[in-house]
């Protein structure tokens, strides 16, 4: 578990990574995905759409989240690397 | 009703006031240095200004009447915090380096510090607002009277019982007003943060989300049984609605994203170019590392104001029955429940949201009024005493006037509009920034025209597509303009610009004018160049994270008239008052590490013009600050002007570049090629000449009477004829450069005439100079390079300097070096001389050993029945020892032993004068007293001036008679030795050592010898030789030794006598001269 998040932090310390995602927000944003879930249907007792975008705004939170312990772990590490 | 108003009226201040307690507290905790805002959190929530009243109440409106598109007003600024990490992180970075008071300023001070640019921003800003202000206070006003139970007209006055009327909105906006200028406008340095006014902002955000979660979480689970249960009675009984509110535009069947593109679009820029935003995330930021918190938590902020708002819209229509007055569900659904207190709650919420928006827009907008607008006129005038109050004065004007604005906008469209409708009117308003603000930070080539034509044509379009419908529907502009175009031309009607239809207002209003402006930036910016203070901009801006930031930038500007601390001073007093003035300046000082007092050098002086001016950007904005430095140099005669650039190509890299690498190659080669210092400094003077231009060059160095001569020097223009005169007068700072081993330049001579007079210089047609020391670190001043140019004032740059001072060193080194192996050379030839002298001294003092042993009789005199034997050994070349003997006849003989005190040559020329006088003495002079008293005076004047003395002994020996008559003048006492005594008798008579006093009279004595006596004449040498424990001959020696060699000859006893010494003293070297005779009576 441990090693899996490690890993996970590892690749996400990429700077591109935010570019990535930055974009893939705007993309899950438009047309395409828009169109898939804009039906007024309810899931699970909620609008799909709702569903869709409320989900997709908590995941995006959890993404910047983690991003944030990464490049926090990494200044530490950088850190410690300048200090002996 | 009435107890109703009173309650909401006193709650309402009482509010208030704890806000105001609350940013009173976070100020006071500034002052003591405790800052409670510097912390992420509150970094994050103060963000939350973004939840303005049209959040608050506008979501609920707009999720009620078109449905869930609302949401995209937030997921843009929670899309757009991905970018923080590089954008924001970037923008905040650049304006705490310049200091920069607001994104009008930003963007002007980008686009080179155009103050044109700075206006147009501004305006649209100022304009922009107008309706977001307006929203505010409609909100607060309907709220305010919704709670009270008052009915609301358009113009929102409350009439009261008694007929007067109350005008809450215009309240509102003066209480909003006075609050802004408390917190925002109590100094006037902009961007210093405002911490009482951030912490009530942060608390703001606090309460509005408190309040709309309570409501929220009462709708949802009070009125109804949770989300599911709410949506799930929605759509069963009014399906129709559902679909329209819970998908984009299907219920039309055409489903199109434009307006959802347009709505996430604007609110992408928006979050970041609404001046408020600008401010709370750039102006107030504390801490670039709260970015990354920020980053999550204003997302989840907005997530969580958000949450509540469908199933409060949905709960309000199943409540009501209708979406009208959706805009005040959050109030009036638990109202209707009959729970005033939250009612109140979420009253307090609103009033929240608009107070904190309206009060950091005011602050933004009048801050960048006064720079921008107001600041270029104030400008042309001359600085007084009275403006900073003036200033402080017209900043709180800004806010009043930016309240009062938003006041009348509102009165004027009313109810026109709902809350989002107008909020959007700003938001796209703000986008027409985006361009220019993307741009501007990383595309080097995007220029002030670009930025001002591009912002220009987009706020045209916006102003006439978007402002104007918005007046038009309120019956201010005819409806003819809308429906048929103006002068019905129909391409041309704002709603349908060039026949662009089928968009909605914002999309098509965002369209045209994104359209024209970026295509005019880009053009504008492909086609035009910029200006240098453009070029200069671009390099602090987009420059600054490509490169090393500690990496001192190399002027390239010099003031040509040097100004001092004390001018600047003064200049930023006047404007930002003494006290402000003088903490920056003590800032500056603690920073370059120098004193007020101390005269700052030239090269610094274009540092402080720029931290006078980034000091007086913080205040007056970045623009203003330029216009009001480049007056005050102007007023007094001074300008900043290019530096000449001798490197003139490579810029890029400053430091090291082409032809200082050439220049420094070619003199180590001048250098290395010769030992001759003549030619290396000329050929390092013609080097210098050719390559930078120069009139004259000249190495001076001072000789050994301490006055400069010229060593070397060389002209550019060899047919000039030289003036040394001009020279001379340079001469105070080649002392000083002797001195303080630094290089003193002067450059442009025709400015500064302080120091020195300079006036034949001067009329030589020089106007710069430079007199650089060549020494090595730690050593004395060995010369001074000066130069001279007819043509190019400012020519002796820092880097310049350092490049000569560089070789300056470098040819000190070769001059040391030089000059070592002379001094060497020197030394050894020195030395040969010396050896030869002391050869030559040799050969002379061998020279006179054989003249001197020549003086000594070669052999003995042969007399019957006498054996004679005399010898003289010297110890040095020569030796004051000396015997003789005279032979009066055949059978009577003088003997004569004395010693010259010394081994000097001068007691070799006193034995040779003693020589000369006995031989001719001996003549007349017939007893040894006589002869010895009349040596003595003889040689007395000589002995005397000579310092020297004699000891003599003066034998007469007669063999017809035996007889031995003797005179002993101090010498050692001759030792008889008898053939038939065992003892030895010493012979001695009284008399002084010759050379004391002139007259004495010596004792003479006579004795008579027998056959077998031996007598032994001899000097101190013999007694005196020491063996090697340092133990004397001695007289004993002496008998001992003659007794056991009574029986050789006299030749043979001397013999033995040397024989004996060397081996007494183990060594062949004598350690003084012995003579020894020996007289053998046979």
């Amino acid at each position: 578990m441990k090693r899996l998040r490690t890993k996970i932090m590892h690749s996400m310390q990429l700077r591109e990574s935010w570019i990535i995602f930055f974009i893939l927000g705007i993309i899950m944003m438009t047309f395409p995905f828009l169109h898939i879930f804009n039906k007024p249907i309810l899931l699970f007792g909620v609008p799909l759409l709702f569903l869709y975008l409320t989900t997709g705004w908590i995941i995006s939170i959890i993404v910047i989240y983690l991003f944030m312990i990464a490049s926090h772990h990494e200044n530490e590490i950088k850190e410690e690397n300048i200090k002996p | 009703m009435n107890g109703t108003l009173s309650t909401v009226a006193v709650i309402s201040v009482l509010y208030t006031t704890l806000i105001f307690l609350i940013a009173w507290y976070a100020h006071h905790r500034k002052e003591s240095g405790r800052s409670i805002i510097s912390n992420p959190v509150i970094y994050a929530l103060s963000l939350g200004v973004y939840c303005t009243s049209w959040t608050y109440y506008g979501s609920v409106g707009k999720a009620a009447t078109t449905g869930i598109d609302f949401l995209l007003i937030y997921l843009g600024p929670s899309l757009t915090a991905f970018s923080w990490l590089f954008l924001l992180r970037r923008i905040i970075k650049i304006s705490k380096e310049h200091n920069i008071t607001s994104i009008a300023d930003f963007l002007s001070q980008r686009y080179g510090k155009s103050p044109w640019l700075g206006a147009l921003v501004t305006i649209i800003a100022f304009l922009g607002i107008m309706p977001y202000i307006a929203l505010q206070l409609k909100a607060v006003s309907t709220s305010f009277n919704l709670l009270s139970g008052m009915q609301t007209n358009p113009t929102a006055f409350i009439e009261l019982e008694s007929g007067t009327t109350i005008p809450t909105g215009l309240i509102l906006a003066l209480i909003l007003a006075l609050f802004s200028i408390i917190f925002g406008a109590r100094r006037l340095v902009s961007s210093e943060r405002h911490e009482g006014l951030i912490a009530a902002v942060a608390f703001e955000s606090l309460v509005k989300l408190v309040a709309l979660l309570v409501v929220g979480i009462f709708v949802t689970y009070g009125l109804f049984d949770g989300f599911i249960d709410i949506f799930e009675r929605f759509k069963v009984a009014d399906p129709e609605r559902f679909s329209q509110l819970f998908t984009f535009n299907i219920s039309k069947n055409d489903p199109n994203y434009i307006s959802t593109f347009t709505l996430l679009f604007l609110s992408m820029g928006a979050i970041m170019l609404l001046p408020r935003q600008f401010h709370v995330m750039v102006i107030e930021n504390s801490d670039e590392r709260h970015i990354s918190t920020a980053m999550w938590l204003f997302p989840a902020y907005l997530f969580l104001i958000n949450i509540f708002v469908m199933p409060i819209a949905i709960g309000g229509i199943l409540t009501t029955g209708s979406s009208s007055g959706a805009d005040f569900f959050v109030l009036r659904l638990p109202q209707l429940a009959g729970y005033r207190s939250i009612a109140l709650l979420a009253f307090l919420g609103g009033l929240s949201a608009a107070a904190g928006m309206v009060m950091v827009e005011s602050i933004a907008i009048s801050t960048m009024l006064l720079n921008h607008i107001f600041m270029p006129v104030i400008v042309r005038f001359t600085p007084r005493t009275w403006f900073p109050i003036l200033l402080i004065n017209l900043k709180r004007f800004g806010i009043v006037l930016v309240v009062m604005l938003g006041f009348f906008y509102y009165k004027i469209i009313g109810d026109s509009y709902t809350l989002v409708n107008m909020g959007l009117i700003s938001f796209s308003a703000a986008s027409q920034f985006m361009p220019a603000m993307l741009g501007g930070l990383y595309w080097k080539r995007g220029n002030k025209a670009g930025a001002i034509s591009g912002i220009l044509l987009g706020f045209m379009i916006w102003l006439y597509t978007l402002l104007l419908p918005s007046f038009s529907k309120s019956g201010w502009i005819p409806e003819t303009l809308l429906s048929n175009g103006p002068f019905g031309i129909g391409l041309l009607k704002p709603t349908e610009l060039f026949g662009l239809t089928g968009m909605d207002l914002w999309s098509h209003s965002l369209f045209w004018s994104m359209f024209f402006n970026i295509s005019s930036y880009v053009i504008c910016s492909i086609l035009l160049t910029q200006n240098e203070q453009e070029r200069d901009q671009v390099h602090k801006f987009i420059g600054i994270f490509g490169q090393d930031e500690s990496h001192r930038r190399t002027e390239r500007k010099r003031l040509s008239k040097p100004v001092t601390t004390d001018q600047f001073f003064t200049l930023m007093s006047k404007f930002i008052g003494e006290s402000e003035a003088h903490k920056a300046l003590n800032i500056y000082s603690s920073g370059q590490k120098i004193t007020g007092e101390v005269t700052i050098s030239e090269f610094d002086l274009p540092n402080l013009k720029r931290f006078t001016e980034k000091t007086l950007a913080g205040s007056v904005g970045g623009a203003a600050a330029r216009a009001i430095v480049n007056n005050f140099l102007s007023d007094i005669g001074s300008s900043m002007e290019p530096v000449y650039d001798i490197f003139s190509t490579v810029r890029s890299n400053l430091d090291q570049n082409r032809e200082s690498l050439f220049v420094r190659l070619k003199a180590s080669e001048i250098i290395n090629r010769t030992l001759d210092l003549q030619v290396i400094m000329d050929d390092l003077l013609k080097l210098l000449v050719k390559e930078f231009k120069l009139d004259v060059a000249l190495i001076q160095a001072k000789n050994t009477e301490d006055v400069f001569s010229i060593r070397s020097i060389q002209w550019r223009d060899l047919s000039t004829t030289h003036q040394p005169e001009c020279y001379q007068e340079n001469i105070p700072f080649l002392d000083l450069a002797y001195r303080d081993q630094k290089a003193h330049f002067i450059n442009d001579l025709r400015l500064d005439r302080t120091v020195t007079a300079l006036d034949k210089t001067v009329a030589e047609g020089f106007i710069s100079c430079a007199h650089i020391p060549i020494y090595r670190e730690g050593e004395p001043v060995i010369a001074v390079l000066s130069l001279f140019s007819k043509s190019i004032a400012g020519l002796f740059t820092q880097e310049f300097i350092e490049l000569l001072s560089s070789l300056a060193g470098q040819l000190a080194q070769a001059i040391t070096i030089v000059q070592e192996i002379e001094a060497k050379q020197l030394e050894r030839s020195q030395k040969e001389t010396a050896l030869l002298k002391t050869a030559r001294i040799t050969r002379d003092m061998e020279i006179a050993q054989q003249i001197q042993k020549s003086f000594l009789p070669d052999s003995a005199p042969v007399i019957a029945g006498v054996d004679i034997a005399g010898r003289c050994i010297s110890a040095a070349h020569v030796g004051g020892d000396y015997y003789d003997f005279f032979l009066r006849n055949d059978l009577t003989v003088d003997i004569v032993i004395a010693d010259v005190s010394g081994h000097s040559v001068g007691a070799a020329l006193i034995m040779s004068e003693v020589r000369t006088l006995l031989r001719a003495e001996t003549n007349s002079i017939r007893t040894p007293h006589a002869i010895l008293e009349t040596l003595n005076t003889q040689l007395y004047d000589d002995l005397t001036r000579a310092e020297l003395f004699i000891t003599m002994f003066y034998a007469k020996y007669d063999a017809a008679t035996g007889i031995l008559s003797y005179s002993n003048a101090g010498h050692n006492h001759p030792v008889l030795q008898r053939a038939d005594e065992s003892l030895c008798q010493e012979l001695d008579t009284e008399g002084l050592i010759l050379g004391v006093i002139k007259n004495v009279l010596f004792e003479e004595q006579a004795v008579k010898l027998v056959s077998g006596d031996i007598l032994l004449f001899y000097t101190d040498g013999l007694t005196e030789a020491c063996n090697g424990e340092g133990i004397m001959f001695n007289t004993s020696g002496v008998y001992s030794h003659l007794k056991t060699c009574s029986n050789l000859s006299a030749k043979e006893i001397i013999d033995s006598y040397y024989a004996m010494i060397h081996a007494f003293t183990g060594s062949q070297n004598l350690q003084d001269d012995i003579s020894l005779v020996v007289v053998k009576i046979t």
